[in-house]
């Protein structure tokens, strides 16, 4: 499949009557992306806020991170089976508007997570410190069950990118990138002497505020599968999470892959990139072993050399993590695996729940115990009264002079299991 | 601001008294002298700290007369009351190594002063103190001072005044099992691309986080001749005779004891006991054969199912024991089970 | 993992304890998410399996209080896989720190919502064999 991704680099957001992208300027009518998020009745108000990088802004609880994105030639949509009709995506062309992002941010329950400062020492560990975002905060209908008030913001957030892209569409991209990969026997015909590997994706599927969906089908329901390594770009795959927020990828990471991205930078010259595999990470150990069971099968029949393998979340996926590397391993392909750490606050605890000999590559994101302190910022987008509770954040989190000392558990994307940060540990 | 006070250790090699020869020199202490390569830190440290005393100790006679080379160095460094106690560094030479991870572990566990030392990662004294110290990892001879006092001078420096320490692979320190966050210059997709590529190649690649040691042992073949063994029996549940004579200790023992059995035919309430302190005691207290069992196997004896008891059994507690102890009692004592003729052993834990 | 005809409930949430205890085997004690674990841990001894992951969901052991799991009904040989998982779980425990009891009584009841739809996503798998 061959996907052209246009970029359009946005320099600036800016409240205006009318929404527009021009000189890479993006004019944003208050009004009428409230009017996209008020579709869904369940949400009975929403503000919408610029943060911008450098800023001395806070946004919390941060529920998603979205990249507005339009498909401008080629079948179906972004976001097929939520907002796009189903149709096979990734081919032809699609637009990204590169250097922001849509954040949807709102209470679901009482401990939720997830903090974006575009300043200071939390800036330097959440990815999303560097965007322009256009921050939506939800609040529901009165008496919403939460997993019907969690499936409103979801939307209301993808509703809302998707309008911003369509600002797009008929805009010449600054930057045009191609990707593209080869059917199987294409594949073996061009690349005869070249590793063949794939990514296999493990994706958050434990219940409710742990969901992913693909294509709109929840991930715990499927058993895993292949993809084209571009239907990611028009958003097949995005987030139901919004707990625990170092290590769960917002639907921006899932857009964005960087394991599919750098993975294309070598496809053609270190190796052949043959696909993309996804499984999930469920609480029942029976589909654990069946997941496992055919992410090594997979690999077997499409004749891999070798995998990375990403993590998304802690603890239980640890069991899964491990799982994969050594039946992938035990099927002879060479296994590289993407984790975070719970190294506890002093780095001494073990990091993972789960181990085992084969996992013998790895790279970390990080230890997210780890302390840190976040300063009083001027302006919160969104409310810190759930702040102290939410994981890695305690009852003395909120100190005297108004700074937080949080575990980088608390900082969306900190400690990211597709690779998508440089922060390590040793 | 006042110069940061170091003291520095080296052995009588460094010190230039002599080879293995002069490797019973006794402890002394030079104050105000700068002997060795105690030169080249003092030329890293530049105005920010001196060496204010050397202590010179030889290796044999530091590892032969541990307790009292220790009590005797201790008392100099406390004396001088440095910021920062270095040792060696002792590159692959091992009982140096061993006596700089000794020296630098104790004056920072029983002075309270920051300490570190260097050596070669090969070096028995690395695997046996680098979770205690922080511990360079050096080159395997003396050809890499230059690189070792590159590496040692500023992280004393950071230790001296109390900064944070990064990540072992940025300050040089060999990993002690101590998680350190920091930035690498890569994302960690592009890390695991670049990491793929070398295990495809078979090329040697370095993972981020070592999984934990796992060290399995496949099982013996099975005893053909049960009726004719000598069984020996085992335990790190931590049975003692009563009044634990040789003092192990209730967690991360240091030693095991070695007990004779001879005509004992029954663990009691009056004869022994258990020193672990992971588990309520109270039933091995009780009755001992609950966790050694001394009893059953003086029965199986006496109907012929096993050979004989062998009259010795060994015991440790294995709460919080460092697997690298465990190791180590183990390889001692099988080779005395060895020695005695032993066929098969039970190993109990709890 | 063979298959199971049945499975109960061990869990520390009144939530679930309300929601199954007439439709279902459940075992409910009051008691910490450490001791509900070490609950399990007991029964595994005794040969009883675990079914569902004891460190389902990313809210941490000691920030939630509440922790249920599937068993099997039944006991066999005691499994060492279920063992294994559930001693890294009590394991896992130590490396947060206790704050389940510093929260408003309204996150109790999202503790006790989330930890009961973590539970029902296994029970959902698990009765697909029942």
């Amino acid at each position: 499949m061959r996907l052209e991704m246009g970029h359009i680099y946005i320099k600036d957001i800016q409240f205006a009557s009318e929404s527009k992208i021009e000189d890479g300027i993006l004019y944003v009518s208050e009004e009428a992306v409230k009017a996209v998020a008020l579709e869904d009745e369940k949400i009975k108000s929403v503000s919408f806020d610029i943060a911008k990088p450098g800023e001395s802004v806070r946004i919390t609880p941060v529920k998603d991170v979205i990249e507005p994105r339009v498909k401008v030639e080629g079948r179906g949509g972004i976001f097929p089976g939520v907002i796009a009709k189903v149709d096979t995506v990734g081919e032809g062309k699609t637009y990204a508007l590169k250097g922001m992002a849509v954040v949807t941010a709102g209470k679901i329950v009482g401990f939720q997570e997830g903090i974006i400062d575009m300043t200071g020492p939390g800036a330097e560990y959440t990815p999303f410190s560097k965007t322009l975002n256009l921050v939506m905060v939800c609040e529901p209908v009165d008496d919403i069950k939460q997993h019907d008030y969690e499936k409103a913001v979801r939307f209301a957030g993808f509703r809302v990118a998707t309008y911003i892209g369509e600002l797009a569409r008929d805009l010449t991209p600054d930057e045009t990138k191609v990707y593209e990969t080869c059917g199987i026997k294409e594949g073996i015909e061009k690349y005869p002497d070249l590793p063949r590997v794939a990514y296999v994706q493990m994706l958050q599927s434990q219940g409710l505020l742990h969901d992913t969906y693909v294509y709109g089908v929840d991930a715990k329901k499927i058993v895993p599968t292949i993809m084209s390594p571009t239907e990611i770009m028009d958003g097949a795959i995005v987030s139901g999470n919004c707990v625990s927020a170092c290590d769960k990828n917002p639907t921006y990471v899932h857009q964005n892959n960087p394991v599919v991205h750098d993975m294309f930078e070598q496809h053609g010259k270190a190796f052949n990139f043959v696909g993309h595999i996804i499984t999930n990470e469920n609480v029942y150990l029976a589909d654990k072993m069946r997941s496992s069971d055919w992410t090594a099968k997979l690999c077997k029949m499409l004749d891999l050399d070798g995998v990375i393998v990403s993590q998304e979340g802690f603890g239980n996926p640890d069991t899964d993590l491990i799982m994969n590397c050594k039946k992938i391993e035990a099927e002879g392909v060479k296994t590289v695996i993407i984790t975070d750490e719970y190294a506890g606050r002093d780095g001494k605890s073990q990091s993972l729940a789960d181990s085992d000999p084969a996992a013998d590559a790895v790279v970390t994101g990080g230890n997210a115990n780890q302390v840190i302190i976040l300063p009083k910022l001027d302006k919160v987008i969104g409310t810190l009264d759930y702040v102290t509770k939410i994981a890695g954040a305690s009852e003395e989190t909120l100190r005297e002079d108004g700074s937080l000392e949080v575990e980088l558990q608390v900082l969306t994307g900190a400690t990211n299991e597709t690779g998508f940060n440089r922060l390590s540990a040793r | 601001m006042a110069k940061i006070k170091v003291v520095h250790y080296i052995n009588q090699f460094f010190a230039q008294i002599g080879g293995e020869e002069k490797a019973d020199y006794p402890a002394e202490i030079r104050v105000g002298e700068v002997v060795g390569p105690g030169t080249a830190f003092m030329a890293s440290f530049k105005d920010e700290a001196e060496i204010i005393a050397t202590i010179i100790c030889g290796d044999s006679y530091f590892n032969e007369n541990l307790e009292t080379a220790k009590a005797q160095i201790l008392e100099m460094v406390k004396e001088q009351a440095p910021d920062v106690f270095i040792a060696g560094p002792a590159f692959n030479a091992g009982r140096y190594g061993v006596a700089c991870g000794t020296i630098a572990a104790a004056v920072q566990e029983e002075l309270g002063i920051p300490s570190l030392t260097g050596m070669y990662v090969e070096n028995p004294g690395a695997d046996m103190f680098k979770n205690q110290v922080y511990m360079v990892s050096t080159k395997n001879s003396a050809a890499g001072m230059r690189d070792a006092v590159k590496k040692m001078a500023p992280l004393a420096l950071k230790l001296a005044k109390g900064e944070a320490i990064g990540a072992s692979c940025v300050e040089g320190y060999m990993p002690n099992g101590v998680r350190v966050n920091f930035f690498e210059k890569e994302r960690g997709s592009k890390r695991a691309v670049d990491m793929l590529i070398k295990k495809l190649a078979d090329k040697p690649f370095t993972t981020e986080f070592p999984m934990p040691d796992f060290d399995r042992v496949d099982p013996n073949p099975a005893v053909k001749d049960l009726a004719h063994a000598k069984i020996a029996l085992v335990t790190s549940g931590g049975i003692v005779p009563k009044g634990n004579p040789d003092h192990i200790e209730s967690s991360s023992a240091s030693h095991y004891g070695e007990y004779d059995i001879a005509g004992v035919m029954d663990l009691t309430e009056e004869t022994y006991e258990t020193a672990h302190g992971g588990y309520d005691p109270v039933y091995a207290n009780e009755d001992a054969d609950r966790v050694l069992p001394v009893d059953v196997l003086r029965d199986m004896e006496k109907e012929g199912i096993i050979g004989e008891l062998h009259h010795l059994f060994y015991t440790t507690t294995g709460n919080g024991t460092a697997v690298a102890s465990a190791k180590a009692f183990a390889d001692e004592f099988s080779q005395k089970l060895k020695a005695d003729g032993v066929d098969a052993v039970i190993l109990t834990s709890t | 993992m063979s298959m199971q005809t049945g499975y109960t409930v061990i869990t520390n949430n009144p939530l679930v304890y309300e929601k199954f205890k007439n439709s279902h085997d459940v075992i409910y004690r009051e008691v910490s998410y450490e001791d509900i674990l070490k609950e399990a841990r007991d029964r595994i001894h005794q040969g009883y399996q675990l079914l569902t992951h004891p460190l389902s969901g990313s809210v941490k052991p000691n920030e939630t209080p509440y922790k249920s799991m599937l068993m099997s009904s039944t006991k066999g040989r005691m499994d060492p896989a279920s063992l294994r998982l559930i001693e890294n779980a009590i394991q896992a425990c130590g490396k947060f720190r206790f704050k389940g009891d510093q929260f408003q009584s309204d996150v109790y009841e999202d503790f006790q919502m989330i930890d009961l739809t973590l539970l029902e996503s296994g029970m959902s798998s698990a009765d697909v064999w029942a």
